[in-house]
């Protein structure tokens, strides 16, 4: 399937007035032909838009797991919906890593005697705030 | 430093009992979402599916997230899926993804572009993803339709057509029949009551059967639109018009076609294949 929107230069969410004037600019005559009978009718564009929204959630993430040369992406498909690859990192090296994180901050937390140090430290403010509202008073 | 949030597909992927399991159950309720929303039904199949699974979780937030099209979530399952199975050891999981996605008869246009994104995804080549899905669903796998074309919309809007062209025949037909009942009764009631008359003396009767007779013949066009709707045209086609169409069905429902496939689908193809070819000869003589 192409991407009549890429290949007219719109993007997917574009008014049906400015579709009928890409349309009208557009110089390749079959294109003109089929993006007017696809994107021209309501009922049309829906399913289009629906499919459209698949695919390229299919090419985002086909760019982020490096299936980009995948031997069933081809044709225009793999044409219209491929993206450069991005450089996120994994979501589940990215998903190790966060719980790696929190694993070591709840280790410190224990290490260090947490709520007793805690107390502590709240027991040694109230004592010296005595000491200072007896000093000042 | 503080750390993000996690997602409630994060969340039940640290529960879960058995990740791979989990993510392959996010993956075919992708397969379910993408015919549009998520239904009654697809919970239940997942439901099904799910006996088979280690996962030792709840399905609802699955069903959410899927409900939700959290794309992040899929690259996750995704991510998960291809570093635990691939290869041969997929085959299972693939299974399962094409009787989700056949659940509804044919598979959808999105739901063709999401098999072959996991054929891809667990390493399975095509000829023997193709197997996979002849196994299981007993048809080959095509490509999938190009919705961007306008054939694609003329040929679907035809396919519909038609359809309700064949429901009102058969509508049609149903009135004619009943009606054709209906008539015999009243002919044989009128002709015991001529008997009777005969019987009596009166000689009127043959006359009055005559007349009786040809009001009840069909008129003459109406035949030929019968015979034009079988070959799927519309009142006024020419000769070449149907001719065209004529070949063009005679090839599809051609009796040899069907050999490989059984007696009945044979007998049944020569069924259609007799009734296009004895509307295009009636056809060709009275045009």
């Amino acid at each position: 399937m192409r991407d009549l929107y890429k290949r007219l230069g719109i993007s997917p969410q574009a008014s049906d007035n400015e579709i009928g004037r890409a349309i009208e600019a557009c110089s390749h005559t079959a294109l003109k032909a089929d993006a007017s009978a696809v994107l021209g009718v309501k009922s049309r564009r829906e399913e289009y838009d629906a499919l459209h929204a698949t695919l390229r959630d299919i090419g985002l993430l086909r760019a982020r797991l490096g299936l980009t040369h995948g031997r069933y992406w081809q044709d225009s498909v793999a044409n219209d919906f491929s993206l450069p690859p991005d450089n996120t990192c994994s979501n589940h090296d990215e998903l190790i890593g966060r719980v790696t994180h929190a694993v070591r901050l709840h280790n410190r937390w224990q290490r260090w005697h947490g709520p007793w140090l805690l107390a502590g430290l709240l027991g040694l403010g109230i004592a010296i705030g005595m000491a200072l509202c007896h000093w000042l008073l | 430093m503080p750390i993000a949030r996690f997602s409630p597909f994060e969340l039940l992927l640290l529960k879960s009992r058995k990740q791979a399991d989990t993510a392959g159950l996010m993956l075919l309720a992708w397969v379910l979402a993408s015919n549009g929303q998520f239904t009654e039904a697809d919970r239940l199949r997942l439901d099904e599916v799910a006996a088979t699974f280690s996962h030792g979780h709840a399905l609802e937030p699955i069903f959410e997230i899927a409900s939700g099209q959290a794309l992040e979530a899929v690259q996750l399952a995704a991510e998960i899926m291809q570093k635990d199975c691939c290869g041969e050891q997929a085959y299972p999981f693939l299974r399962l993804a094409i009787q989700m996605a056949i659940a509804d008869g044919k598979p959808t246009t999105a739901n063709h572009h999401i098999l072959r994104f996991l054929a891809d995804l667990l390493g399975v080549s095509p000829p023997e993803f193709a197997r996979l899905f002849n196994d299981v669903a007993g048809k080959t796998f095509e490509n999938p339709d190009d919705p961007s074309r306008t054939g694609y919309w003329q040929a679907k809007e035809h396919h519909r057509h038609q359809q309700e062209q064949a429901r009102q025949e058969q509508q049609r037909q149903q009135e004619r029949h009943s009606r054709e009942r209906h008539s015999r009764q009243e002919q044989s009631r009128q002709e015991q009551s001529r008997r009777e008359q005969a019987h009596s003396g009166g000689s009127g009767g043959h006359r009055q059967e005559q007349r009786h007779h040809s009001s009840h013949q069909s008129p003459p066009g109406d035949r030929a639109r019968r015979a034009l709707i079988v070959l799927g045209l519309e009142p006024g086609a020419s000769r070449s018009d149907i001719r065209k169409a004529y070949r063009r069905l005679a090839q599809t429902h051609h009796p040899d076609r069907f050999f490989a496939q059984g007696e009945a689908m044979t007998a049944s193809a020569s069924a259609r294949f007799q009734r296009i070819k004895n509307a295009y000869e009636y056809l060709m003589q009275v045009s």
